[in-house]
């Protein structure tokens, strides 16, 4: 049995079903990351965990503990919102010590332990400062040690660093993950940001329009979409109609079926390659864009445009209208299932 | 604790919690039912009995719309209240602009004065008035001295006088609101009309009256419905002696005549009438002025 | 021509025409009171100018008792009836924010009513219902509470909404509510800290309502309880001296609210920017 299990949770808005019968369980002190497009029903997922939002059929389980009808205040779990939603009228010191005096904890201890969380997220000689002269980092930070100085059984992320630039958000997410794994705190956090979600995750459970679309490693989730949805949001996959498969490589694929080629994998090459494991093709560059290290070329090869990735290296630049060779390895063509066209006017 | 309400289901945690939520809106619903709603309905219950045949009915309506003091009153009320809003707007407008071109300086300056004097209205205003108008006040006096008939001569006790306190009043209100709208007027269109090889005419008349119209509308039906209303101004200035809506209102439920809730609450029904009706053309309005925008 | 404006406007300097106009409306807007003002403080004015100056007129008001006893009726009017609103408004708002959202357009409807009443028909409709009753309810004092309640609600109302999303309380209240804390009381102590300033100003605004109100006063109490507006309103004919002193006392202290107000506001907006 799992630290949380998740069984059938269905939640509705009046006619529109946000989580479609969610089943699963989470271990203790795993990072596990809900991800997914905006509107798929993750963040429900994490309200309806927190109490905040009441679940309309099936149960939320923590720790052996059935908590679907306790409320918010009583299920000893730390959260972390999108805007932080530190307190204004409360310092730095004050916002941390909050959970710590509604347990009614001594002084001494609260004093002790609100130090700890502030060394913890470095926020040291910030003590005194209100939410509003901080930046949106230790606004964050701060919201985090007082979410976790309460020690709850679990914390949970609510897209906690969509609103911070993007440099100081790889800082954050390293920072993040190692106070979880120092805490070995069991943690769910909400992206709609692949990157983030890879970097941080021991789990990622994907999610499309209220169900859970494929859960694994980030390594699995990555190099084994499970479907067609799954190939387009995670990674930039190359997906191939049945016939564009075949009038690119010859060779056959089911109807129903796309494949997913990771750009990556492909090599381009001014001489036709001999490689026996890999389709080989004939193209046009179209166009070449750099985009940091790596170069990304799309390619036209009888009527069928992709894209190659390679790393950002002089000597192997071709120019748009160049003629070129691709070779796509075999084993690296994922046939997995179309999504029905129903739902990818949803998505 | 937590172990007992694990037994309790979700629909008896959140019941209770917004059992609690509405009970909070119980003190406030009690004094809006007992000070809004209830006496709204009294009026409006009263206006519909006949005063003469006690019948539920129109009579008194009939008797307003046949009765010359009473078409008076609302025909004053109505024209005096929207000749008072069309002058402020039109010192309004200008007074906006001019604040809206001024520096910093001129602007804050101007705006204190504007909440300041926003304040002076009612009976003090009108008593301000007959020191300064009345039938020996300062300007009267100086315009006998002066030999100037429109001071020396100007009754303020009467129509002429309501007209220019009401348009006093209406000054600050109107700067003050259409002052935002003019801070909406992008620095950049005036550029752009410039470069496009516009007259300085044609900014004003084809870039910001339009894009103010909805202001302008809306500030208007403020300005009406405003002066409509106001009481204290017109009864410290002529008591009970002018046929005005409000005054004659009043006077039906207070002061030396008998009461006559019938009559009164249909007068009532008249202005509240008026009110809506202008609220409505303005809405009309509003809309019509942002349509138009979307088509140019 | 219109290169000419445009200079003006982005170096923010006043044209001429522009300050005159400005000057004229400010002025005419002025002279009112500062002739009452003058007027307050000479002995007669029956000539171009005033002669005798005196401060006779304040010193016989400051030794009236019935001014003072209006004075301290109008401000137990204005901070009992600000005060009831502000209470019935933070309960009712709590339902608004932690129980359901849709509440506030129905809040926001019932809370504009009274801008288009204003207080004529208030105040009859408050008198034909409840006048001789027999009841409490029939007591003069407790209809201009009632009515004042009614008068201030927009203010109110909108002060405390706009505070409320300013500092986004919903937010507030779920976090407080994962550190443990029961909603309502999230409410009490992390919620109404933060909107105490907020409330602060639209009750100043609503305090100056009342101070100025005269309808409601004359038409519910009448002589039997005479506010300030009243009591200016009963003297206005037997003694002008008395009388100016009054109005500048009025202007004087709405004045005060109004500058205090303003400053409030314009050092929230400062603070907003940082």
């Amino acid at each position: 049995m799992s630290y949380i299990e998740f069984k059938n949770v269905v939640k509705r808005f009046g006619d529109n079903t946000v989580l479609d019968h969610i089943d699963f369980g989470i271990e203790k002190g795993d990072l596990v990351t809900l991800l997914g497009p905006s509107g798929c029903g993750k963040s429900t997922l994490l309200r309806c965990l927190s109490g905040l939002e009441a679940v309309s059929e099936g149960q939320i389980i923590l720790n052996g503990r059935d908590i679907t009808g306790v409320p918010a205040s009583k299920r000893n779990i730390g959260m972390v919102f999108q805007q932080y939603s530190l307190f204004p009228n409360m310092t730095v010191e004050q916002n941390i010590a909050f959970g710590l005096k509604m347990q009614k904890a001594d002084p001494a201890v609260i004093e002790k332990r609100v130090q700890e969380a502030i060394a913890m997220v470095e926020l040291t000689g910030k003590e005194r400062s209100y939410p509003a002269n901080l930046s949106g980092g230790q606004q964050q930070r701060a919201a985090l040690a007082r979410s976790i100085v309460t020690e709850p059984d679990v914390l949970l992320l609510d897209e906690p660093l969509s609103a911070i630039d993007a440099k100081l958000r790889r800082a954050l997410q390293s920072r993040i993950r190692e106070i979880q794994q120092e805490l070995g705190l069991t943690t769910i956090f909400v992206t709609h940001d692949q990157d983030e979600a890879m970097v941080m995750s021991d789990v990622i459970q994907l999610f499309h329009a209220g169900r859970i679309e494929q859960a694994g490693s980030p390594v699995q989730v990555y190099t084994n979409p499970v479907s067609e949805f799954a190939a387009s949001f995670i990674g930039s996959y190359n997906l191939l109609r049945a016939d564009e498969f075949r009038a690119l490589t010859g060779d056959m694929a089911d109807d129903g079926r796309v494949v997913a080629i990771r750009p990556e994998t492909i090599g381009i090459s001014a001489e036709p390659p001999i490689d026996d494991a890999a389709y080989v093709a004939e193209a046009t560059v179209v166009r070449s864009v750099p985009r940091g290290n790596v170069l990304r070329y799309t390619l036209d090869a009888s009527g069928v445009e992709f894209r190659v990735d390679t790393l950002f290296r002089s000597f192997h630049l071709f120019d748009d209208g160049e003629r070129v060779f691709v070779a796509i390895p075999k084993h690296d063509c994922l046939h997995i299932p179309a999504e029905a066209a129903h739902a990818r006017a949803a998505a | 604790m937590a172990t007992s309400s694990s037994a309790g289901s979700p629909a008896k945690t959140s019941m209770r919690r917004t059992w609690f939520g509405y009970a909070a809106l119980i003190p406030f619903a009690l004094v809006v039912i007992a000070y809004e709603f209830l006496p709204l309905a009294q009026i409006l219950i009263d206006s519909l009995i006949g005063k003469e045949s006690g019948a539920p009915g129109l009579e008194n309506f009939i008797k307003i719309f046949t009765t010359p003091l009473y078409q008076q009153s609302i025909w004053n009320s109505v024209w005096i209240s929207l000749l008072s809003a069309v002058v402020g707007i039109a010192v309004a407008f200008l007074a906006a602009r001019f604040a809206y071109e001024s520096s910093a300086r001129v602007r804050g300056a101007f705006t204190l004065i504007l909440n300041m004097m926003s304040n002076f209205s009612g009976v003090p205003l009108a008593f301000a008035f007959m020191v300064l108008m009345g039938n020996s006040g300062v300007l009267t006096i100086m315009g006998r001295s002066w030999g100037i008939p429109f001071l020396a001569d100007f009754d303020l006790y009467g129509s002429q006088g309501l007209v220019i306190l009401y348009i006093y009043f209406q000054i600050p209100l109107a700067t003050l609101l259409l002052l935002p709208a003019f801070s909406g007027i992008r620095k950049e269109w005036r550029e752009a009309a410039t470069i496009l090889k516009a007259s300085s005419i044609d900014y004003w008349v084809k870039i910001v009256v339009p894009n103010l119209m909805p202001s302008i509308l809306g500030t208007l039906s403020v300005l009406f419905s405003n002066a409509l209303a106001a009481y204290a101004t017109a009864f410290a200035l002529v008591m009970n002696n002018f046929a005005l809506l409000p005054l004659q209102i009043t006077s039906k439920f207070k002061g030396d005549v008998q009461v006559d809730a019938a009559t009164g609450s249909a007068l009532a029904v008249v202005l509240i009438l008026l009110m809506v009706a202008c609220t409505l053309i303005n809405n009309h309005f509003t809309k019509r002025a942002a349509k138009g925008r979307e088509i140019v | 021509m219109s290169a000419n404006v445009k200079r003006k406007t982005c170096n923010e300097s006043t044209s001429l025409g522009a300050k005159i106009f400005l000057g004229a409306v400010g002025l005419y807007l002025l002279i009112p009171f500062l002739v009452t003002f003058v007027y307050s403080l000479f002995v007669e004015w029956t000539d171009i100018l005033p002669s005798g100056f005196t401060l006779r007129n304040y010193i016989e008001l400051f030794g009236n008792a019935t001014f003072w006893a209006s004075i301290g009726r109008t401000l137990v009017l204005c901070f009992a009836s600000v005060i009831i609103t502000i209470v019935l408004l933070l309960l009712a708002m709590y339902a608004v924010v932690a129980i359901n959202r849709r509440l506030g357009n129905v809040m926001q409807f019932i809370c504009m009513i009274p801008y288009a009443l204003q207080g004529v028909i208030l105040s009859i409709g408050i008198i034909s219902l409840y006048t001789g009753t027999g009841t409490i309810l029939s007591n003069r004092m407790v209809m201009l509470f009632g009515a004042y309640a009614i008068l201030v609600l927009p203010y109110i109302y909108q002060g405390i909404r706009n505070a409320l999303n300013a500092i986004d309380a919903e937010m507030l209240i779920q976090a407080a509510e994962m550190l443990g804390c029961g909603r309502f009381r999230a409410y009490v102590q992390v919620v109404l800290p933060n909107i105490v300033s907020g409330i602060l100003v639209s009750s100043l605004l609503a305090e100056s309502i009342i101070f100025g109100d005269f309808v409601l006063a004359n038409n519910i109490a009448g002589t039997n309880y005479q506010n300030i507006q009243v009591f200016l309103q009963a003297n206005m004919d037997t003694s002008s001296g008395l009388s100016s002193a009054i109005v500048v006392i009025i202007f004087l202290v709405v004045g005060a609210v109004t500058a205090l107000v303003l400053k409030l506001q314009s050092g929230a907006r400062k603070s907003e920017k940082e």
